[in-house]
């Protein structure tokens, strides 16, 4: 491997963007090198989720010390935990900066796999209402493609991942090729058709729609509901690039993974007006070495993506790569999350959950769909899910003794309901990400400058979340109805997108229909970074369909000899 | 059979759990390291253990002593409390009489003193009881891989596949 330094085809980033466009690459026949920034993931000793509290020094409650030393900003995601902080970079190797008054969060991981060990695992199909939504209101750009350009990918992306979920026929929420729907607790059974009735039919609760499999699947196993699939999954049940899309890549022979191998640069060939390689720097070593390619895939999560294209300046390109436009850092958004409400529902005290499910309930978006809401554009989905706290509840619970333990062993407590809202942020050129030449990395790499901020639409929009959720648990039966405000700022939510956005035109945004840079035809950028809109569904498979469609079209051009 | 068999076949039994490799890293630790060496006195650890057993009395299920509960509290307070809260943990340890304990869980305002400690330590109590081997495993039944989830199964609580915590 070592003395092989040109390839087919180069991705950035072996995550759920870099997993599916090596897959796809290589079973086209490209022979492809994937650079992965972080060291080698082995589930057999890195995948800790059976890993029980009593195994833990600090029973699951955290290195507190640890993490406030190594990963100070990283710690904020739950994620970061006692087991799981490892699949989290440490922050003083990977700084970032941020306006006193805008302050951002960004969580990573650098590691083979990327986020996709971690993430949340819900996935949600867009629709024309969000393709559409910038064309209508004026904020940002006009999408250069519909639902119908990408719909088959999704379709294509589901069959192979494997998602469960229930079809519920919505034109803002489309369905999709599903497993079997995990199952709804009685309380959500109950509150569904009672929230349906309130609202006129508009407020549809569904089962979650994850990609965790109900049965088995391409290989993989089941889900058999042990929790934590953030620490991993020895049984593959979970949808990440290291139990799926990298295997299928390497099966072809085609792949070429190597680990610790941090971009710098993207290299320009000014004679034929190509990306002709990047340049590496080994993370251990600090060794620099180029690699040559036909074709570059960023696939290194939005804001790596746009300091990359920012870091690779050249004669033709003084702003950063591809960066004709001077579009390239703007225009970044995340999801605004965490408003919401939550309640107890009384009675079914002789019904309980057995096993872990490792999903929640959705409600789809319902503002903005058919009638336009005064207070605020767009709209947001709601999460959550029902429990019985169980013993948990102790801590805060009058009383000792005998009869005390006891109630903790035997009565779980009553059943909670909640919910909270994951809205869409307007497009603003304003929300941007530039270099901090100030400040470098642990390899010498100036540092991302981030500078998004929640402005009044998000913030109207954060009140009706809270709002609409008491009503909606209001009509469910629900007492003691408490709302909630998220006091999250932008990046926590960890959608982070924006930066290189699709468009019609070069002069509107960077990249063209099928995520290919409108200035440099043999750079593909299918992460986060290409989206011109956020919606308000979780983004992956959106990522990971627009990857295999820019694959497909990528492949296209080169056989037809345009690459 | 291949590992990966051999794990198909106990979800479907629902019955063994697996422990990976880097548990038993995890549980060398816990095993040998839970008595900090800059740590609570007896007579703090002996304090917080008539306390636990006030609160998680020995029944027909073990009490908080007989699970090490005073241990996990030592190990919370002395290597993960900054210096100022363990200061103050310490300094209301000595005003939590245990035959003050009807006044102290009496008190309206849990953010006086000692009321702010005595709930503190109370939670680390039941974290520490209810995490701990013997009561996963004999009291909570918890099950690591339990195979299925149920949204509407019947109470009681206590089944061979229990989701506890």
């Amino acid at each position: 491997m070592a003395d092989v330094t040109n390839f087919d085809a180069i991705v950035v980033g072996s995550g759920i963007s870099g997993g599916w466009a090596a897959k796809e690459l290589t079973e086209h026949g490209l022979k492809t090198l994937v650079l992965e920034a972080g060291g080698p993931t082995d589930p057999n000793t890195d995948f800790v989720e059976h890993v029980q509290p009593y195994e833990m020094h600090f029973r699951g409650l955290g290195d507190r010390k640890l993490l406030e030393r190594d990963h100070p900003i990283q710690r904020e995601c739950y994620a970061c935990d006692e087991m799981g902080h490892k699949f989290f970079v440490k922050d003083a190797e990977n700084p970032y900066t941020a306006p006193d008054d805008a302050p951002f969060r960004w969580f990573r991981g650098r590691q083979v796999g990327g986020r996709s060990i971690t993430w949340g695992r819900q996935v949600y199909r867009w629709s024309d209402l969000d393709f559409e939504a910038n064309a209508k209101d004026g904020h940002g750009n006009d999408w250069p493609i519909r639902y119908a350009d990408i719909a088959p990918w999704y379709s294509h992306v589901e069959r192979f991942i494997g998602i469960t979920g229930a079809n519920e026929g919505l034109s803002q929420l489309p369905d999709g090729e599903f497993l079997p729907p995990m199952p709804m607790t009685v309380v959500e059974e109950f509150a569904r058709p009672k929230i349906l009735a309130a609202f006129g039919g508009e407020r549809v609760m569904t089962i979650g729609r994850a990609a965790i499999l109900t049965k088995d699947h391409n290989g993989r196993f089941a889900c058999h509901y042990c929790g934590p699939c953030e620490r991993g999954c020895i049984t593959n049940s979970y949808f990440n690039s290291i139990g799926s899309t990298l295997p299928a890549a390497q099966k072809t022979g085609n792949l070429t993974l190597r680990p610790n191998s941090v971009v710098a640069e993207v290299l320009y060939d000014p004679k034929r007006g190509v990306a002709r390689g990047v340049r590496v720097i080994d993370a251990n070593t600090m060794e620099s070495r180029e690699y040559t390619t036909r074709l570059v895939f960023l696939c290194a999560s939005a804001i790596e993506s746009v300091r990359l294209l920012l870091l690779s300046k050249s004669t033709r390109f003084p702003d950063g790569f591809a960066n004709s436009s001077g579009i390239v850092g703007r225009y970044v958004m995340d999801h605004h999350y965490g408003s919401g409400a939550s309640g107890t529902v009384p009675g079914f005290t002789d019904k309980r959950t057995t096993g872990r499910r490792p999903n929640g309930i959705y409600i789809a978006r319902f503002r903005n769909v058919k009638t336009a809401h005064p207070d605020f554009l767009r709209g947001y989905g709601m999460q959550g899910g029902s429990s019985r706290s169980g013993w948990s509840r102790g801590g805060r619970m009058l009383g000792y003794g005998a009869d005390f333990k006891n109630s903790l062993i035997n009565d779980l407590g009553p059943w909670q309901l909640s919910a909270s809202g994951w809205g869409e942020t307007l497009p603003n050129p304003d929300n941007r990400v530039t270099l901090d030449d100030s400040v470098k990395d642990k390899w010498g790499i100036p540092a991302a400058r981030i500078d998004v901020r929640w402005r009044d639409n998000e913030r109207a929009m954060d009140r009706d979340m809270q709002t609409a959720m008491a009503e909606m648990l209001d009509a469910a039966g629900c007492t003691d109805i408490r709302t909630h405000g998220s006091t999250n700022p932008p990046g926590h939510c960890i959608h982070e997108m924006g930066g290189a956005r699709m468009s019609k035109t070069p002069e509107d945004g960077v990249l063209n229909q099928w995520n290919q840079a409108w200035d440099v035809k043999n750079l593909f950028i299918t992460d986060g970074a290409c989206m011109a809109s956020n919606g308000c569904q979780n983004p992956s498979i959106t990522y990971m369909a627009l990857t295999a469609r820019a694959v497909d079209h990528a492949v296209a051009e080169m056989k037809a000899g345009a690459l | 059979m291949d590992r990966r068999t051999l794990l198909k076949s106990l979800v479907a039994a629902g019955t063994v759990g697996l422990i990976p490799h880097d548990a038993f890293a995890a549980w060398e630790r816990v095993a040998s390291g839970l008595v900090p060496t800059d740590g609570l006195t007896d007579a703090q650890l002996a304090r917080i253990g008539a306390i636990a057993d006030m609160i998680l009395p020995r029944t027909d299920s073990p009490s908080a002593t007989d699970v090490g509960v005073p241990a996990f509290v030592n190990v919370i307070v002395s290597e993960n409390y900054s210096d100022a809260e363990r200061s103050t943990f310490i300094a209301d340890l000595d005003e939590l009489d245990p035959d003050l304990i009807d006044e102290i869980e009496a008190m309206k305002n849990r953010r006086s003193e000692p009321a702010r400690t005595y709930w503190r330590l109370k939670d680390l109590i039941i974290h520490g009881y209810f995490t701990s081997e013997p009561v996963m495993d004999n009291v909570l039944h918890y099950v690591v891989m339990p195979g299925k989830f149920d949204g509407a199964a019947a109470m009681p609580v206590v089944l061979q596949r229990s989701n506890h915590g």
